[in-house]
């Protein structure tokens, strides 16, 4: 009797525990995702009583008559693969030197991690200026340099705005990688690599043999964590060209919400961020799989 | 010698020999690092010039003589009185009520059995990987249809929901971890649960708060994708709208963009100076373990 008494009162007391933080989890964020899917297959202004269905149409526009959609789309992936090569990897080559005990590294470290605690939106704002086709940052340099001729309209340029934009995103994000790494440097055990340098090997073999096979994990993490936040990129968008020149740097998460909120075609909108949704599962849930069994292993 | 050589040498930790390798390696360190402040130190010296001499000075020679109207000028401006409030009003609610309810949940589901603990979990865990920026449409109706638009209430409880999944993440794990004798023996003297959550497991992870309060801190700080769709009236604007308005306004001022600029960084590049041990720890305990 004793023990039932005190079975339920646990289990009334876990709800009381649970109530607040996933009652407002399942009405801010999960409902908006499950209503985000039904809007991609209705017709809606934001504002009018009825939401009216109308099947697969708003998938049928956007996949067959509305070409900013494919150029968002090919820009999303240029900009994707752009993320998962670039920050990754000048974040762990700062991460194996900063490894070594070397002077002033806590401060090397701190001004690598400085642009990642700026606002998204003050860092676009930043780099707006600093690509200022006259008195920018970067055409002012070239032309003290004498190489004025090189200077661009960096972010009016359709053909290279998009690039000028993410050189700003790599400046932001380099530190969010290394701090991963240098987290996974300090998980590689220092007697293996004794041991290796006890044997002969040299720095490369050190680090092809001992410390990359020790670091896979956190690559694939830091790899993962990049491809969902270069999916994310909205704020620098927004900031920077609002998806110009000529929809130039368009990309998924800007298009849905310049449909939905500034065109008011919710249906359209909505589907835009499907698309990108169904793109971010397919890599998130074999992620949480493989972090699952990883879990399962480590116990 | 070996003294003298300790104390010029750039590695302590070598005082013997110097090895060209390190020493190559700290060069470029360095190098790259005066790249990564250099837009930094640009926007600062910008920040405190006169509109002439930001146009006729070199990009990174210091300001002649501070002018400081930049930064009352562009306060005024850009209607910082509103948006710094507005900004602190949401951020002080939200990141000591979001981590004490992810703290909360987080405690049920590592110490109180239920069965279903490990899909709450895992439900949980899903949201910390969505995008909010593919429900910005749904959000904006859902916060509309509650007359919820243009109010602290309206933005808070979005904030709340995208910030429970990587805390309780975080929080279970180290919840997890604290040995379930130690509940139970409290459970036996007539301690509650709500009592053991607050006496016992809130004072023992204080750090992991710590850590959490801060790296929460910046994110709401900077928060704007949401708020630009939930927060029209530019009374209830935050710092990053504000920021993006002064942008589109007054953008030919330079000096005073860019004061604009370095004072909505300020506050969140003063906390992380102060408390950068707990950024790391608190990113790192999550993705990385071990």
């Amino acid at each position: 009797m004793f023990k039932l008494n005190l079975f339920q009162s646990a289990r009334s007391q876990a709800l009381i525990l649970l109530i607040p933080a996933f009652g407002v989890y399942t009405l801010f964020a999960i409902w908006p995702l499950i209503d985000v899917v039904i809007l991609s297959f209705q017709e809606w202004n934001g504002i009018s009583a009825d939401r009216k269905w109308v099947g697969w149409e708003n998938y049928n526009y956007i996949f067959n008559n509305d070409p900013v959609f494919w150029v968002s789309l090919k820009n999303t992936v240029i900009w994707t693969i752009l993320s998962i090569v670039f920050p990754p990897l000048v974040g762990l080559l700062l991460a194996i030197g900063l490894n070594q005990k070397l002077f002033g590294r806590a401060s090397l470290r701190a001004i690598y991690y400085l642009p990642v605690i700026i606002a998204p939106i003050a860092v676009a704002t930043m780099w707006r200026w600093m690509y200022d086709p006259f008195f920018g940052l970067f055409t002012q340099i070239l032309t003290d340099m004498g190489l004025g001729f090189l200077a661009r309209d960096w972010l009016g340029d359709r053909n290279i705005a998009l690039y000028s934009m993410f050189v700003a995103y790599v400046w932001q994000h380099v530190g969010f990688s290394m701090v991963l790494f240098l987290a996974g440097l300090q998980g590689v055990q220092s007697t293996l690599i004794d041991a290796a340098r006890i044997d002969g090997a040299s720095r490369f073999e050190i680090f092809r043999y001992v410390t990359l096979p020790a670091l896979s994990p956190t690559i694939t993490i830091v790899l993962v964590l990049s491809t969902i936040s270069s999916l994310r990129a909205f704020d620098i968008v927004y900031g920077m060209t609002g998806g110009g020149p000529a929809q130039s740097t368009q990309m998924l998460a800007m298009w849905a919400f310049t449909q939905s909120m500034q065109i008011f075609d919710f249906g359209r909108g909505s589907a835009v961020s499907v698309v990108l949704l169904v793109i971010t599962l397919a890599i998130v849930i074999p992620y949480m799989r493989w972090s699952q069994a990883r879990e399962e292993a480590v116990k | 010698m070996t003294i003298v050589d300790a104390q010029t040498a750039p590695f302590s930790s070598l005082p013997k020999r110097r090895d060209p390798v390190l020493i190559g390696l700290w060069i470029s360190l360095v190098i790259v690092a005066i790249i990564w402040l250099a837009p930094i130190v640009f926007i600062t010296f910008t920040a405190m010039k006169s509109n002439p001499e930001v146009l006729n000075s070199a990009a990174f020679a210091p300001p002649e003589k501070i002018v400081w109207e930049n930064f009352t000028k562009a306060w005024v401006k850009g209607n910082f009185n509103e948006t710094f409030v507005n900004s602190t009003v949401i951020t002080f609610i939200k990141v000591p009520l979001g981590l004490l309810i992810s703290a909360m949940a987080a405690y049920a589901l590592a110490q109180i059995q239920m069965g279903w603990n490990k899909f709450l979990l895992i439900f949980v865990l899903f949201g910390a990987m969505i995008p909010f920026q593919v429900m910005l449409a749904p959000l904006f109706t859902l916060v509309n249809s509650l007359s919820l638009i243009d109010t602290y209430p309206g933005v808070i409880l979005p904030y709340l929901a995208f910030g429970v999944p990587y805390q309780v993440f975080i929080l279970h794990g180290f919840f997890k971890a604290i040995p379930k004798e130690l509940t139970e023996a409290a459970l036996i003297d007539g301690a509650s649960h709500v009592t053991i959550f607050r006496r016992i497991f809130l004072p023992v992870s204080l750090p992991v708060l710590a850590a959490l309060l801060i790296l929460d801190f910046v994110a709401t700080w900077n928060e704007f994708a949401m708020a630009l769709v939930l927060l029209q009236d530019k009374h209830m604007w935050t710092l990053p709208l504000g920021l993006m308005s002064f942008q589109g306004q007054f953008s030919d001022n330079y000096g005073q963009l860019n004061a604009a600029i370095v004072m909505t960084v300020l506050p969140a590049t003063i906390v992380y100076l102060i408390f950068q041990r707990y950024f790391v720890s608190g990113l790192t305990s999550g993705a990385v373990k071990g």
